[in-house]
Formats: C-alpha cells, sequence, structure tokens
C-alpha cells in the first residue's frame, strides 16, 4: 500500500493547482452557470494546451500513455475547484476507444482527441435515466455501410461543444452496438439544452435518421454491453474523484470561515459543536479520497474493480453532498446567500452525486457482486 | 499510490491464516462466549504459539528479541488476528510498555521487562483511568510521595483491564501535587503482589469480568520502578499511547461480522435465509460494506504514514472514530438480521450464530468511548488537523 504522489502525480497536482486558481475561480464557474459559453471555450483551449485530454491516451495514439490514477490526481484538482471543463467525458470516452475498438477508429479518432481536435462526450441515458447498459433502446438499423440511428438520448453533458457522442443503441435483432456518432453540425441532431444544477451544459438529444458509418461501431452484442458498463463505472469513479476533490475545498473552506467567524467573544470554530461537524467532515472527506483512489488505481490496473468502483461512488455520493449541507449549516446565514461561493459546490455535488449512477445503482451492483 | 499488498505482504498474510486454520477450534468466533477462566487459559496458551513462531513482538528491535518487521506487517498482522478473533495478543506488555521502556527507560528496566514480554510470561495492565478521570486524565489524584528509596501509593484505578490477571502494573500517579494537570506526573511499574493493593471485579453489561478497580493503600514501590524523570510522566505515558495503533482491529471486526453475516443469510438452512431476497437488506450490506473499507484504508494510512516516517497524530484519531462506529453499525445490522434470535443469549437453546452477535454489540459499546472518547478524538481532529482554535475557558473565580 502507498498512499503517497508518485513524482508525476505531484507535477500534476501542483501545476493543476496553480492554472486553476487562476483559470477556474468562481468568476469563471459562475459565467459558465450563466450561460458563458466563450469563458468555457477558452478555459477548454488553455485545457487543451496542457495536454489534459491526451493524459491517459496511449503514446502510440498522440496521448501521455499516464495511468488512471495519475488522472484521478487531476480530478479531484477539476473537483474542487468546479473547472467547468470536459475532461472526465473526454477521459472516458477515450478510455472505452482505446480498450474496445478497432485500430482504424483508435488511429483516427484518439490523436484527434489527445489534440483536442475532437471531443466525445457519453450519450447513455434515455427518458428512464437507467444507467443499466442492457435498458437502452435507442433504434438503429444496419444498412450497407453501417447504421441508421432514430431516438433520443438525455442528460448529455458538453454536447454543445462535443464533436461526437459514444452512445449505445439497438440494431434490429435487438443487439446492442456502441457507436461513436459524429454531431458537431449534423443536421440529423436536434439539442434541447436543460436547465440543469450542475451549473455546465447539459442536453438532450435527438437522432433523426441519422447515418454512421461501419467503421465508428466500438462494440457489439456482449461486448458492447460490457464496453458501457466499464464507461459508466469509469465514469462513476471519475465523478467521484471530483467529488473527493469538492469535498476536500469544502472542509478547507469551513475551516477557514469557522476560524474567523466569532461570536460570543471567539472563533465560532473553537465550540465543540462545530468542531465535531468539521471532524467528521474531514474523516469523510479523507475516507472518499482513499475510495477514489483505490477504485482508480483498479482501473491502471488490465480492466478495473467492480467492487472498488461502487464503493467509491456510494460512498462520494452520499457522503460528500451531506458534507456541503453540514457545511451550510457551519456557515450560517452567510452561506445561505447566492453571492457566497459555496451553494456553487453544494449545486456540482448534486448533479454529480446522480451522475454515472447515485448510490443506490451502485449498491444494488455492489450486493450482486458481494454474492447477494 | 498503489491500493495493492506487495507479494511478500500477502504471503505473510496467508502464513498468519494457515496458521490460525491450524490451531482455531472449527466454526471458531471468539472467546466472547466461553468462561473467563476458560478463555484466559486460551489466551495463554496462544500467546505461546505466537511466540514460538516469532510473532507476539515481531514490531520490536532485534536486540529486544523481535523481528524489526515494518509497520505494514504489523497492521496486517493485526489486521488477520482480529479479523479471525484470535486471542493470544497482549497490548498493554508488547505494544505499550514494551515501546515505553526502550523509548524512556533505563537499561535495568529493560532487561528486568522486555524478555519477559517478548517470552510471552509476564502480564501487565495499565493503571491511568481513575473514578474521577476519565476523559480528563490529566487531573488524576492517586499520590506517590517519596519515602526515602520508595514511592507510596494511595488512591484509586479504575477500568484496569486485565487487573485480575496481571502480574504487573505501569501506572500514572501524581508525584507534585502543586503542579495541577500535566505537570507533576509520573509512570511507575508495579509489582501487583504487592502488599496493600486490593483488585476488585467489576463485570461490563456484556456479563463478562474484563474490568477491575484496583485500590492502593500504603503501596510501596521501589524508586528504581520509576520511567523517565521525576513529573514527566504525562509525556512518557502518552508519546507511546497512540503510537503505532492504527485500530485495524475495529475494521476487521467489522470486515469479519459482515461477511459472516452475507454467509450466514445466503445459507438455506439459516431461518432467516430470507433476509436474502430482501432488497433493503441487500442495500443495507452494500452500505455497511463500503463504510468497512472506507475505515479499511484510514488504519492502512496510518500505518503507511508510519512506515514514511511521517507522525500519524489526527490520523490515527480518525481511523479510530471510523473503525468503531463502523463495528458497532455492523453488530447492530446483525442484530436485525436475526431479529428475535438476536435477543438470545450465549448458551441459549435455539441460539443463532451462538449468541455471539448480542454479545459482541454489548462488548463493542466500550469501543467509542475506550482510548479516547470518539468526541476526544474529533476535538484532535478538529484542533491538530484541521487547524481549529480551542475553546477559551473561563476564567477562574475565586
Amino acid at each position: 500500500m502507498d498512499f503517497g504522489l508518485t513524482e508525476t502525480q505531484e507535477l500534476i497536482r501542483n501545476s493543476a493547482r496553480e492554472f486553476l486558481a487562476d483559470r477556474s475561480d468562481s468568476s469563471v464557474v459562475r459565467a459558465v452557470a450563466n450561460g458563458d459559453t466563450e469563458a468555457l471555450a477558452s478555459l477548454w483551449k488553455d485545457v487543451v494546451e496542457l495536454g489534459w485530454p491526451a493524459l491517459t491516451i496511449a503514446k502510440e495514439h498522440g496521448g501521455a500513455g499516464l495511468s488512471f490514477s495519475d488522472l484521478a490526481v487531476l480530478l479531484t484538482e477539476l473537483g474542487a475547484s468546479l473547472a467547468p471543463t470536459p475532461i472526465v467525458e473526454s477521459a472516458i470516452t477515450s478510455r472505452i476507444i482505446e480498450r474496445y475498438g478497432s485500430d482504424a477508429l483508435k488511429s483516427d479518432l484518439l490523436p484527434q482527441a489527445a489534440e483536442g481536435d475532437v471531443l466525445i462526450t457519453p450519450a447513455i441515458l434515455e427518458r428512464d435515466v437507467s444507467w443499466e447498459a442492457d435498458s437502452a433502446t435507442m433504434a438503429a438499423t444496419r444498412t450497407n455501410n453501417g447504421l441508421v440511428i432514430t431516438g433520443e438520448k438525455r442528460f448529455v453533458s458538453f454536447a454543445e461543444q462535443a464533436t461526437h457522442v459514444l452512445t449505445l443503441v439497438r440494431t434490429d435483432g435487438g443487439e446492442p452496438a456502441l457507436v461513436v456518432v459524429p454531431i458537431w453540425k449534423s443536421t440529423g441532431v436536434d439539442q434541447t439544452p436543460l436547465e440543469h444544477v450542475s451549473g455546465v451544459p447539459v442536453s438532450s438529444l435527438t437522432f433523426n435518421e441519422v447515418e454512421v458509418s461501419e467503421a465508428n461501431i466500438v462494440a457489439t452484442g456482449d461486448e458492447a454491453i460490457a464496453a458501457t458498463d466499464e464507461l459508466v463505472a469509469a465514469g462513476a469513479v471519475a465523478r467521484a474523484t471530483q467529488l473527493a476533490g469538492l469535498g476536500r475545498a469544502v472542509v478547507e473552506a469551513t475551516v477557514d470561515y469557522t476560524a474567523n467567524r466569532e461570536q460570543f467573544g471567539q472563533a465560532v470554530g473553537s465550540f465543540q459543536a462545530v468542531q465535531h461537524h468539521l471532524a467528521e467532515m474531514a474523516i469523510a472527506a479523507k475516507q472518499v479520497n482513499h475510495l477514489v483512489h483505490s477504485a482508480a488505481w483498479s482501473f491502471s490496473q488490465d480492466g478495473y474493480s467492480v467492487e472498488r468502483a461502487a464503493q467509491a461512488k456510494i460512498a462520494a455520493s452520499e457522503k460528500i453532498s451531506a458534507l456541503c449541507w453540514t457545511a451550510h449549516q457551519c456557515h450560517g446565514a452567510i452561506g445561505f446567500t447566492w453571492e457566497h461561493d459555496l451553494h456553487l459546490y453544494t449545486r456540482r455535488a448534486l448533479a454529480w452525486k446522480t451522475d454515472y449512477g447515485d448510490s443506490a445503482f451502485h449498491k444494488s451492483k455492489l450486493a450482486t457482486s458481494l454474492g447477494l | 499510490m498503489r491500493f495493492e499488498f506487495t507479494a511478500e505482504e500477502n504471503d505473510f498474510r496467508r502464513q498468519i491464516s494457515e496458521f490460525l486454520d491450524d490451531v482455531l477450534p472449527d466454526n471458531w468466533g471468539g472467546s466472547t462466549y466461553m468462561s473467563d477462566d476458560d478463555s484466559w487459559a486460551m489466551d495463554q496458551q496462544f500467546r505461546n504459539e505466537l511466540v514460538k513462531r516469532k510473532w507476539l513482538v515481531m514490531s520490536w528491535p532485534k536486540q529486544y528479541g523481535g523481528s524489526d518487521s515494518s509497520p505494514m506487517m504489523n497492521t496486517i498482522f493485526a489486521d488477520e488476528m482480529a479479523y479471525r478473533r484470535a486471542p493470544g495478543l497482549d497490548g498493554f506488555g508488547t505494544r505499550m510498555l514494551g515501546p515505553t521502556l526502550m523509548a524512556f527507560g533505563n537499561e535495568e528496566q529493560r532487561t528486568q521487562h522486555l524478555g519477559a514480554i517478548a517470552r510471552g510470561e509476564v502480564q501487565w495492565c495499565q493503571g491511568y483511568s481513575e473514578p474521577n478521570s476519565g476523559s480528563d486524565l490529566a487531573s488524576i489524584q492517586t499520590r506517590a510521595v517519596l519515602d526515602g528509596d520508595e514511592f507510596v501509593i494511595n488512591g484509586a484505578k479504575i477500568w484496569t483491564t486485565m487487573g485480575h490477571r496481571a502480574d504487573m502494573m505501569f501506572m500514572l500517579v501524581r508525584t507534585n501535587p502543586d503542579e495541577p494537570l500535566h505537570a507533576g506526573i509520573s509512570l511507575l511499574l508495579v509489582d501487583m503482589k504487592t502488599l496493600g493493593i486490593e483488585v476488585k471485579p467489576i463485570v461490563n453489561m456484556a456479563d463478562i469480568h474484563h474490568f477491575n478497580q484496583v485500590i492502593f493503600d500504603d503501596v510501596r514501590v521501589p524508586k528504581a520502578n520509576l520511567v523517565g524523570d521525576l513529573n514527566d510522566g504525562w509525556r512518557v505515558g502518552m508519546t507511546i499511547l497512540n503510537h503505532e495503533r492504527s485500530g485495524i482491529e475495529f475494521a476487521a471486526g467489522a470486515r469479519a461480522a459482515i461477511e459472516e453475516l452475507i454467509v450466514y443469510i445466503n445459507n438455506d438452512d439459516s431461518p432467516v435465509s430470507q433476509a436474502k431476497s430482501d432488497p433493503n437488506i441487500r442495500i443495507k450490506i452494500a452500505e455497511l460494506s463500503t463504510e468497512v473499507e472506507a475505515a479499511r484504508l484510514l488504519c492502512y494510512d496510518v500505518t503507511w504514514r508510519h512506515g514514511e516516517g511521517l507522525e500519524p497524530s489526527f490520523e490515527a484519531s480518525m481511523s479510530k472514530v471510523a473503525g468503531t462506529e463502523i463495528y458497532q453499525k455492523v453488530l447492530d445490522f446483525g442484530l436485525e438480521i436475526l431479529g428475535m434470535y438476536g435477543g438470545l443469549i450465549v448458551g441459549s437453546p435455539q441460539a443463532e450464530l451462538q449468541g455471539r452477535f448480542l454479545k459482541m454489540r454489548m462488548l463493542s459499546t466500550a469501543t467509542t468511548i475506550f482510548s479516547g472518547t470518539n468526541e476526544i478524538q474529533k476535538n484532535i481532529i478538529a484542533q491538530r488537523g484541521l487547524g481549529l482554535p480551542r475553546i477559551r475557558r473561563a476564567a477562574k473565580t475565586t
């Protein structure tokens, strides 16, 4: 066991902290939440220059070839700063294409993804908002050249910025297929932007007879289900890791506030009632931190641990959102205002706790994996 | 970061597990159902086995009979032993007094005591708490007055685990009454057979005799039994208190209990096997397993820090709070699963799982209280870990 950062990871953490403090402060987070797409595009441009979309893509495909554990170090910082930028989407779709896609698809898409020329975002959910791969219903008809897709996917993050989606469809015989669909300026794809608590763009997409070439199919049949399960698990761990960073930031902010706010002639943070809230928050944040890095480590091996992924998302979803509410309690009236930044964290935590499976979804997965 | 044990560590865990397979009775569930005498006999027999395998004091330096094993190996050992509810460990001698003597004892004290602890020949007990000094330990009143070459001790210690079995006690006494709190305390080693010591049993809520009250009435102890400097006992007694304490026993106990419950409800012969198809039970088990893993990782974090030479202080408090809380929660859940059977006492006809879960839940009540209550631990986390200010005490008015 080793809970310390490698040299590479320290480098990632330090450069991310420095960059994000400057480029993703609360004014940027608020601007993006208010629909400022230029602020979002400008941040993405800088993020691409830093090479973050390339981080976990293999060197042979133009990436940096780093591990999911290394990515997790970056994700905690992105979570702590609430950075409105689609690194999770980019990283997990690249991973699935790399692990399940054809050589041709990999050499076509991954170098462009590493360069930020394409952005592929997952489009998994439908009207029933189930993260079970088996429940996908969006129809695809087989043609000589590939597929023609008609249907709807909901809650697609950064769809407005994405060039492609990675989505699961059912072909004529009911066989599932995981496929990369170009959506950038595609006439057959309609976007409905949603008003979402996350503060980043989230849309539903309607596909009207969208043609996709055979080469864009990543996997079919059981392999498509396995790939989608892995996509969801990777997304769950990635979101949990962002939540871990978010939790750390909220603990720090609450310590800072309570150590300085005075009542009865002394800092409110000197009262045991407040200290015990904070001690529990700190324990929760550390536990989530360890669980997410343990899960991320399993993704750095061949395959991943279903149990660790589920445990990470269960704990992150429940503990970090609860921690945010307790932080509001510790902040008193000021934390209830729109002006104070605390609610930005709380809103993001609410969005992330359900993204890629809420705790109930992952508890069911975990129970099955424990032999129940 | 690496969230995996090395091959050597896994191999060691396997060795312990195989040893326990050999020496523990079939379906062993811990000694909680045994009589006090039987359990003590088994403890001693087991301790000898641990000595034979050079595991009892493996964490000690070689010069004192140990193996200089790494903190990670020590925690793995403690993890596996607690997971199997194995008897025989000696926390007072091997984990508390031994390292204290190595750090603060003189050559004579080391020669006299360390070998005996390493060979499993002597049972120590700890004399810290007093009837009026629990969480506020620095307020102890038991007095030791120097009279020639001897200290004369008067007062009372309480919650003295193993006091009725112990050969020796290490105790905190007040040697300077003019210094009210931390200053004015010394650490003494006392032979329990000394004239004037009375050990009175205290039976706990699980109906087990672990605790005692120990009364000191003009007990004379050689001056040579002082460890460290006079009036420096707080530092001597506290430095080691949390040293090397990962808290893994609680996470391991919780892990053992949840796994036992999963096997139990999956067994069709179990009268409560319908629980396995109850979605609420599935969800609860997933929740508890997540909490157990979260607590376990905190313990290994403490251990890793120790191995890296980073002083774990509030991290040990975190693992104690998390471990003890989840341990109690898992046992609560066990009683829930057992339903009416959960109310059957050890030895009752028709008891399930030997009635152990009720006994363990009762015993576990102490875990959130002893070694610094969880509330005290949270103060430590907030103040030492997060840097929050201490409350200003009201000025004394006369």
